[in-house]
């Protein structure tokens, strides 16, 4: 190993999880790394156990056996923030008192108490990356990051990116890009492919949605796509009833890539509710609960507008 | 010794319930008697937080000439809609979202404000909870002296045998029930229908008995529904046309109780990002949305019966209408005894009508305690002996 390879292999980002054998993330089979914090607050993320920088505690009260048979968490939580409830005799978590100092964790036996979010180096993810090797080769995959906005860990991100491509393993991300330019371009010359979100196109209900506006987003995915000329982009946009699935906003989307050769394809992914679960393993408030999915139909609409952009029309 | 408070604001934590008004009235009628001043902050702590959003200062002087015209339902000086003190949302100059603890700010404008204890009237929201009280007992442990008032759709918060709001929902829930089995009756099809109440089943078994419902289902009782089933066909051979079952939200199901869903590969914690499991995000134990667990014991209910089943879900509806007589006077009342006891030099307490006293009790014995219902309880008593099935009945067969 190179002096800078072992140097930067110590590297270390917080990593919410890794997940192999992914087909939804690029190319190929891929394993997936999730990392930390995100700089946007879309209403249906379905990740939101990655939005804060910070390991957060979690809870699945499915899993609590219970105050009579255990009850250990409840001594050692030092801000009185755990409490039972007599209809089931379990604990439940007073999100507003929990500062996520974790205390309770390795009191929990039955893991119903844990924690979002580990430390890990470069060489670690690394090792765990490697696993599926095999896999990689066979099937054109490689390696995902994700989030979180995983560009928001620039320095843990292109040191892994750029060591994991050192020992041939293709490299993607993903990406909403609402980052400092600084970070963006630091992260994305170590990579193949960036799969990057068109969430809204107009910046006042990008902000009512996501939280701020995309000024800076689209002034990174311009400056990107010109900056990295070998790089591909695939476009995205998560379909939101009501919020985005309608063909303006598609065809502003087309409007704004298709000058761009390297941004070689753009995808839709449909809206899913499989995140819901997670906001109350954290006690938080899903904001779209009771929406309905996407129709069929409207995705085939949609993605026939796409595919006539990128002249893939079918006879 | 305790300084004396001079001026005294209130602010209501997120979830209306009909007459907060007259809360806010009782509390500007009785500070007017004692020569204190009462302001009113805006929207939970926005007046403080964000005063530019309100034109007219986002402190509200309440005198007793403003309250005259109260009880027509509103709440006179806004609801929090979720903007927590201590995790308040903002947006930075680089378009970045973060959440900041801006409590430091609240007691910095009470101070600016000559502002010496706050009222807080807390609890009963469907999408927080009791996070409002959390917010006034960490507020109260960082030195701002409190007074908590109690209001809640379910009943449940602890140390608080009637909470405000409460009365008046249980009264629309009645009536609703009341007006379903009728028409449920007359077509011959049972009705069930869900109610609020997550962890406390009050509402569902006061509502249930007055609308004399044929089975009633709690957090607090796990229940079988092939028992209820037998026990309605009892029901019917006895003569009677059962048509009304009340389910609480927080209603369990005591058969396979506690259905561990079978582990995900890789565990729990890899089932935890996107699309590793399709099935997971609508697992038993998640967020059920409004009317779900109303479709579930539904269809299994006709599938039990083989009777034509309506679902129905009460949700948000129950919330809305006039207070009751019971909640015009408690409202009053508790408004005047929170100052009463922060001019008494009462600190970290919620008001408690507890009959025939208006007490108080320590805010922190409000915390981490659920108020539920009783297993052996009058009113359990009473439901079985009209003969209301609570889904725990053995031996009964359809």
């Amino acid at each position: 190993m190179s002096a800078t390879a072992a140097g930067a292999a110590g590297v270390t980002g917080r990593v919410l999880n890794i997940q192999h054998f992914c087909t939804n993330d690029g190319p190929g089979i891929r394993t997936t790394v999730f990392l930390k914090g995100c700089t946007l607050r879309c209403a249906w993320c379905c990740n939101p156990e990655s939005i804060r920088p910070k390991p957060e505690l979690a809870f699945d009260v499915r899993k609590c056996i219970g105050e009579k048979e255990c009850g250990l968490c409840l001594k050692e939580c030092p801000e009185d923030a755990l409490y039972v409830v007599e209809a089931d005799g379990k604990v439940r978590v007073n999100w507003d008192l929990c500062t996520d100092c974790g205390k309770c964790v390795p009191a929990c036996p039955t893991e119903a108490l844990f924690q979002f979010g580990r430390e890990m180096t470069v060489e670690e993810v690394l090792a765990e990356v490697e696993q599926d090797a095999a896999f990689y080769q066979e099937s054109g995959g490689g390696l995902t990051l994700s989030g979180g906005e995983c560009t928001l860990q620039p320095e843990f991100s292109a040191a892994l990116l750029a060591e994991a491509r050192r020992r041939g393993i293709n490299t993607a991300i993903e990406t909403a890009g609402n980052v400092p330019w600084d970070y963006f371009q630091q992260v994305l010359q170590h990579v193949d492919i960036v799969m990057h979100d068109h969430k809204l196109t107009d910046p006042g209900r990008h902000k009512r949605w996501a939280g701020v506006s995309n000024a800076r987003i689209l002034e990174n995915f311009r400056r990107a796509y010109t900056t990295f000329p070998q790089t591909r982009f695939v476009a995205r946009t998560p379909v939101i009833p009501g919020v985005n699935d309608d063909e303006e906003h598609i065809r502003s989307v087309l409007a704004f890539i298709r000058p761009y050769p390297n941004v070689v394809d753009y995808q839709l992914l449909p809206y899913h509710r499989y995140g819901e679960g997670k906001y109350g393993f954290l006690g938080r408030v899903y904001a779209l609960k009771d929406f309905p999915s996407v129709p069929a139909e409207t995705l085939r609409r949609l993605q026939g507008i796409i595919d006539e952009a990128f002249g893939r029309t079918k006879p | 010794m305790t300084q004396p408070v001079l001026r005294i604001a209130i602010n209501i934590g997120s979830g209306l319930l009909p007459g907060l008004d007259l809360v806010v009235a009782g509390a500007a009628l009785a500070a007017d008697r004692l020569d204190l001043e009462l302001v009113g902050i805006r929207d939970g702590y926005d007046g403080l937080l964000y005063p530019d959003r309100y034109p007219d200062g986002g402190l509200v002087p309440l005198r007793p000439a403003m309250v005259d015209n109260v009880g027509h339902g509103g709440s006179l000086i806004g609801t929090a809609a979720r903007t927590d003190p201590f995790r308040v949302r903002v947006s930075t100059a680089d378009h970045e979202v973060e959440e900041v603890d801006r409590s430091d700010d609240i007691l910095a404008g009470l101070r600016a404000a000559g502002i010496g204890a706050v009222i807080s009237i807390v609890g009963g929201s469907a999408v927080t909870g009791l996070h409002a009280l959390s917010v006034a007992f960490k507020l109260n442990r960082k030195g701002v002296r409190t007074a908590c008032i109690p209001k809640s759709i379910e009943n449940e918060i602890a140390g608080v045998p009637q909470a405000f709001g409460y009365n008046s929902v249980l009264s629309h829930t009645a009536e609703t029930l009341e007006r379903i089995r009728i028409g449920a009756r007359d077509v011959g099809r049972l009705a069930v229908v869900e109610v609020p109440g997550q962890h406390a089943g009050w509402l569902a078994l006061q509502s249930g008995i007055a609308a004399m419902a044929d089975a009633i289902l709690l957090p607090e009782i796990p229940h079988d529904l092939a028992a209820v089933a037998g026990a309605l066909a009892l029901r019917e051979r006895a003569g009677h046309r059962c048509a009304l079952v009340v389910v609480a939200e927080g209603a369990r199901s005591a058969v396979g109780a506690a259905p561990s869903p079978p582990a995900p590969p890789g565990g729990l914690r890899a089932s935890l990002t996107p699309n590793a499991d399709p099935d997971f995000g609508e697992g038993a134990h998640v967020m059920d949305r409004t009317g779900g667990l109303a479709e579930t014991v539904a269809t299994a209910l006709q599938r039990l019966t083989d009777r034509e089943v309506l679902p129905f879900s009460l949700g948000h509806l129950v919330r809305g209408g006039p207070p009751s007589v019971l909640d015009r006077q408690l409202g009053l009342s508790y408004g005047a005894a929170a100052v009463r006891a922060l001019h008494a030099g009462e600190d970290g307490i919620m008001v408690s009508y507890r009959p025939p006293d208006l007490g108080s009790v320590p805010l922190r014995e409000t915390l981490g305690r659920i108020r539920t219902v009783p297993a052996d309880g009058a009113l359990i008593q009473t439901a079985r002996a009209l003969g209301i099935a609570l889904g725990d009945e053995g031996g009964a067969q359809p």
